[in-house]
């Protein structure tokens, strides 16, 4: 607080004292730069210091491209001959037991083969559906978990449970709980950025809301119309040499009223004045696409740079890592195929499977791929048996038993299959990894122990793992 | 300040208060007495020796050297743990700094410019206790404090999860807003959310009240949920404790077990909510018997479908094979030619196809859908209504493991039950503020301190579990929380005191000398700055454009929100503006959907509702920042607050500075500052005469003759000062 103290003291003098009152003189440049320095003078202080982590990471990004619906894990990356060989027939008794099923009423549902062919992928010899012909060309940079569980079959409360450790609305989600671990290291974005297509999550900003955490650690949405970043752009008029008469205003003023009340409160508004007024410049920086080459474009699948489609948000995610964010979510829907998966499950194939493997071959073209760990996935799978007479309109329902993630870069193993299933694909055969130890892997990779990164509300110390979760070895390089 | 007079009062209101001890404890004394034998008996155990856990006792007041800051006993209490480490309490805050600080604390409103004025000149030495009297009766004070206990009552005006419907119940926010105002004493405001629907004979606003725990996140499919949320907020808002914890196991601190945890539970499982109507007899008479005629209609339709039904196969015999290809398909496998028995599913599927093409049918179901839409929909409002159930603990705190049958009761270490054959929630409510509560009182007067001074005298605002040691100031929480009870739950008398307290009046400033020995100010010897809540800020931005609306209580509005906030929700949400004067009420109007929250508020740590919040973040962001200086209800703000200061003030420029600092700062600007904002001006004068159209888009919708320029250069100036951390900073 000294120091900074002394900074604004400094820049009070500047403004009030030698110049005369002129605005002009005092470019913003050195404002800036005198900002940067205030920054690293009174990191500790601010929400968005840097924090050291609790041991060596593995990893500084996540990009977490999450599947909104639960895609179909049977017909994407687990071939089941039983299951062809056994199509139309009754699910066995025993099987039926331990299944809990969102919608399907039947007494007995019928086992559903799928009609998608599979091969061998890559030297890891990775199965894949031919529905994802491009994640199939990135196998082995992936760690793919077959045997993911998850508690809730309901999908908003599944949904909170993968993004928020919890299966109800109120707790900080796992970008929000990353943010207050390590701070963010972007000086002109926000460090936990959000990025929307298609269908929304059912609970909404819940799944990236910052519960009980202070709002400083809110996931931002970057909007897919008007300002990318709400309340953005200046209004109509105030041109930036206007906009800068008025920030060098506000400092000189804020300065001044630290001057005499000495609260370092002042300091961090004053640095959050600044932090606006660069992501006036950075975020549509960020957002212009024009510098991107042709063949980045074409690799993403991008036609229209202007469309807010999850291939677009696949580059920006690059973009953002690149540019020092922490914690990048995409949310992308709809993967609930009740009915008609026969249509709909190639329709989301088309929209996200070219842009997440561009993503990944983009980074480790670009070396970030080692400090960038980027998850693919939803709240959870769906089911072996058929939902609906078997027609154009059948589906399946869900399954939260065993479903597939994969994770690839940031100090996961390359090249592997983690976990298997029964000869059905309706439980895990062996390991299960449970939703809180996805949760406990990624922070540790972050540098996090999950059992220390807590806060304490309402008289408890909270976690992002609850009381659960156990770091996955098998994943870690 | 003439010493004598203040004096003279404190001695009164002393000598009064005693008054009433002695009257209370008459009372209380042979109540209280086999009350300390049975607590002898608790004496072994640990628990029950922590601090929070043992009745409060107001000990003599401390002898102090410097008597004359002291104004009232909470200032011995501090002042004497100030001298014993030599510590000279801050200096009092100057007049305009104390009625901006009373005003957004008490109200949450700016003081106006000539009430500073009267304030400031006023000669009188009891001032200062005259305007805090003046805001304790303001019905403004009501919506400033419903406002921190709504956040408690996890209120909005959606159901929440991923269905979030509407639903009414602001009838529960303006019940407290109204209990407030006339200071309802906190052991009957208490009672009344907790089980006003069970008081004999209750009145209407007292089942109203019991909204507190009605109207949070509610879905009848995880029923549970809500029965839970309801006992961690009773354990957290009453009790200070996180009895919550012992949902799925013992608590591992404090002395609760898993099996009281459901006794407590099962208070609230024998409740449903539901919507109470709040209409006149009669108009419950009219309708009734409107419903009663659709009732019958419905009757008469289900009999005349049991008929068609009866006579299904003859009529399907009948049919031309014309006629049965156009049958929708399940339908057609029902038909007699397809062999075989048909599933109960077809015929259904059949003998809907025969109703849609039989015209008396069709006839009946259009009579029922006209009278139907003349039964009125009476306006309700969310209740909790007595509903008994078996309760069985859940194991592991797992809902579909239900375990033994637990009966309602209360946690052995605290005071017991009075004896009832079968507790309700009512018992349980008196249990609460019941004298022999430890904590009630203590919790209570330690949130109100920490609306005052940035955090509680216990800092755990929302624990006062084992885990938390007696605060430095426990005598003086003790203190409060015996007057408390001794003035008759009264909350006002408690807000006056800590109002007019010495400590309270310091100066904000910060304190280099005492940086190392009390950074965070456990020893309250300043003041702090205190960012105001997200509803607050806009309020004082309408409030300096002129805008705000002060209508009290009715429906939640829909003011100004972005585009795009409530885009794919599963269930259709809407927000249209509200018209007229509407949009500008206060933030505590504005209507929330839970799981759309309006931006603005969220940014600004407004609580999202789904659990209590006992103390809101004050966090500072970009984003923030981003929200002041554009966000279209801030920018019409400073275009209103430029047309006011140029419509009220003829001076120059430097007078109508003057009275811009007075709106929104009460206070006149500094010559320097002036010298920064007079420089702004003019360099945004010269430039917008030369710019029209830059200045026409700046000073928007232009009152008749104005000077755009002027007008423009003005809106840049006020845009700036609305947003500058004094603005949004109770000093």
């Amino acid at each position: 607080m000294c120091d900074s103290g002394h900074d604004l003291r400094q820049t009070r003098r500047q403004f009030f004292g030698t110049s005369a009152l002129s605005l002009a003189p005092l470019a913003l440049a050195s404002l800036l730069d005198e900002a940067g320095a205030h920054e690293a003078h009174s990191a500790g202080a601010g929400p968005f210091a840097p924090r050291p982590p609790h041991h060596a990471p593995r990893a500084k990004r996540v990009i977490f491209l999450y599947m909104v619906g639960g895609p179909s894990q049977i017909d994407l990356f687990e071939p089941k001959s039983a299951l062809v060989e056994r199509d139309g027939q009754p699910i066995p008794e025993s099987y039926l037991k331990g299944i809990k099923f969102a919608q399907i009423q039947e007494k007995q549902p019928r086992l559903m083969g799928s009609p998608w062919r599979f091969a061998r992928h890559g030297q890891c010899g990775a199965d894949v559906s031919e529905l994802l012909p491009h994640t199939a060309t990135v196998v082995d940079h992936l760690s793919i978990v077959k045997t993911m569980k998850a508690d809730d079959t309901n999908h908003a409360f599944a949904e909170l449970q993968m993004n928020t450790g919890w299966r109800r609305f109120g707790r900080p989600s796992m970008g929000s709980w990353i943010s207050y671990g390590l701070g963010s290291e972007s000086r002109d974005l926000p460090g936990f950025t959000v990025l929307l297509s298609g269908m929304r999550p059912r609970s909404k900003s819940a799944n990236y809301g910052n519960g009980f955490l202070p709002s400083a650690y809110q996931g931002v949405p970057l909007r897919a119309t008007g300002d990318p970043i709400l309340n953005l752009s200046s209004p109509a008029g105030f041109t930036p040499k206007r906009e800068r008469r008025t920030l060098e205003t506000i400092r000189a003023l804020d300065a001044a009223r630290f001057d005499v009340t000495g609260d370092p409160e002042i300091a961090a508004r004053i640095s959050a004045y600044e932090m606006a007024f660069r992501m006036q410049t950075s975020a549509p920086r960020l957002l212009d696409l024009s510098s991107e080459t042709a063949e980045t474009l074409a690799m993403y699948g991008i036609a229209d740079a202007a469309r807010p489609t999850f291939a677009r948000n696949c580059l920006l995610a690059r973009r953002l890592v690149e540019r020092g964010v922490r914690f990048v979510q995409l949310f992308h829907g709809d993967w609930d195929h009740h009915s008609h998966i026969a249509s709909g499950l190639p329709d989301q194939c088309r929209q996200t499977d070219q842009p997440a493997a561009a993503l990944v071959k983009d980074l480790a073209a670009r070396g970030l791929l080692d400090e960038t760990l980027v998850i693919w996935g939803g709240e959870f799978g769906r089911s072996s048996v058929a939902q609906g007479p078997k027609d154009a309109n059948v589906g399946r329902d869900h399954n939260i038993d065993a479903f597939t993630m994969w994770l690839a870069g940031g100090g996961i193993r390359p090249g592997q299959t983690l976990g298997t299933t029964d000869e059905l694909g309706c439980f895990a055969a062996g390991d299960s990894f449970h939703i809180y130890d996805l949760q406990a892997t990624i922070l540790h990779l972050l540098g996090l122990d999950h059992e220390r990164l807590t806060y304490r509300f309402q008289g408890r110390d909270f976690r992002l793992t609850d009381v659960y979760g156990n770091v996955i070895e098998k994943l870690l390089a | 300040m003439p010493r004598l007079c203040r004096h003279t009062r404190r001695a009164l209101d002393w000598a009064l208060t005693i008054a009433i001890r002695a009257a209370v404890l008459l009372v209380v004394l042979p109540l209280a007495l086999p009350l300390a034998i049975s607590t002898v008996a608790f004496a072994e155990s640990p628990d029950v020796a922590h601090w929070a856990f043992k009745r409060p006792v107001q000990a003599a007041l401390p002898a102090v050297k410097s008597a004359g800051w002291a104004r009232n006993a909470i200032d011995a209490l501090v002042l004497a743990k100030l001298e014993v480490r030599h510590i000279e309490p801050a200096p009092e805050a100057d007049r305009r700094t104390l009625i901006r600080r009373l005003s957004l604390d008490v109200l949450g409103l700016p003081p106006s410019p000539d009430d500073v004025a009267r304030f400031v000149a006023d000669p009188a030495p009891d001032a200062y206790e005259r305007l805090v009297d003046r805001l304790l009766a303001s019905p403004h004070f009501s919506e400033r404090q419903a406002r921190h206990w709504l956040d408690l009552a996890r209120y909005a005006d959606s159901a929440g999860y991923e269905s979030d419907l509407p639903r009414s119940v602001w009838r529960y926010r303006d019940w407290v807003i109204g209990a407030l105002n006339r200071d309802l004493p906190f052991d009957r405001f208490v009672i009344e959310q907790i089980a006003g629907d069970l008081l004999p004979g209750a009145a209407a606003a007292q089942v109203i009240a019991s909204g507190f725990h009605a109207g949070a996140m509610y879905d009848p499919g995880v029923r549970w949920e809500s029965v839970l949320d309801q006992v961690s907020t009773t354990g957290t808002v009453f009790l200070g404790l996180s009895v919550g914890c012992a949902q799925c196991h013992d608590h591992k601190f404090d002395p609760v077990s898993q099996r009281e945890f459901y006794a407590l539970y099962a208070f609230f499982d024998s409740a449903e909510i539901s919507p109470f109507e709040l209409a006149a007899p009669a108009e419950k008479t009219a309708r009734d018997a409107l419903q009663a005629r659709v009732d019958a209609l419905k009757k008469k339709r289900t009999d005349y479908e049991a008929a068609l039904k009866q006579s299904l196969a003859a009529w399907a015999g009948g049919l031309s094979s014309d006629e049965r290809s156009k049958l929708p398909p399940p339908a057609q496998a029902a038909l007699p030619t397809t062999g075989g028995e048909p599933s109960a599913e077809s015929v259904s599927n059949l003998l809907a196809a025969r109703a849609a093409s039989d015209p008396q049918f069709q006839a009946m179901c259009r009579e029922i859908d006209e009278r139907t839409k003349e039964v009125p929909l009476l306006e309700t409002t969310l209740t909790m209504r007595a509903e008994p159930r078996e309760t069985h603990l859940f194991v592991r705190g797992n809902h579909e493991q239900p375990g033994e049958v637990v009966a309602p009761g209360v946690p052995a270490f605290l005071h017991p039950l009075p004896h009832a054959d079968q507790p309700t929630r009512l018992d349980l409510a008196r249990w609460l503020v019941a004298p022999e509560n430890p904590l009630v009182a203590r919790v209570t007067v330690n949130r109100i301190w920490q609306r005052y001074f940035g955090s509680g005298l216990v800092e755990t605002e929302n624990d006062f579990g084992v885990q938390t040691p007696a605060p430095e100031h426990q005598d003086l929480l003790d203190w409060l929380a015996c007057e408390f009870v001794a003035r008759g739950w009264s909350l006002k008398a408690v807000h006056r005191l800590i109002l007019c307290s010495a400590t309270y009046r310091q100066s904000s400033h910060a304190r280099p000398d005492l940086q190392a020995i009390d950074p965070t100010n456990r020893l309250l010897a300043r003041q702090r700055r205190l960012r105001v809540e997200a509803e607050i800020i806009r309020d004082l931005a309408l409030a300096a454009g002129g805008l705000l609306s002060l209508k009290i209580g009715g429906p939640s509005v829909f003011p100004y929100e972005p585009e795009g906030v409530l885009d794919g929700r599963a269930t259709k949400a809407t927000w249209t503006t509200s018209p007229g004067a509407d949009r500008y009420r206060r933030g505590l109007y504005t209507w929330t959907w839970r799981l759309t929250p309006h931006p603005m508020l969220a940014l600004f740590d407004a609580p999202d509702a789904s659990m209590a919040c006992t103390r809101r973040d004050r966090s500072n962001t970009p984003i923030q920042a981003l929200t002041l200086l554009n966000d279209p209800t801030f920018v019409e703000c400073a275009r209103r607050l430029a047309r006011r200061v140029l419509a009220q003030e003829a001076g120059d420029h430097r007078d109508r500075l003057a009275r811009t600092y007075q709106i929104c700062f009460s206070r006149d600007p500094r010559p320097d500052e002036a010298d920064v904002l007079l420089r702004l001006l003019e360099v945004e004068i010269s430039e917008l005469r030369a710019d029209a159209d830059g200045a026409r888009q700046i000073a928007g919708e232009l009152p008749p003759e104005a000077d755009a320029a002027e007008l423009a250069a003005w809106t840049v100036v006020c845009r700036a000062i609305l947003s500058l951390d004094e603005f949004v900073t109770r000093e």
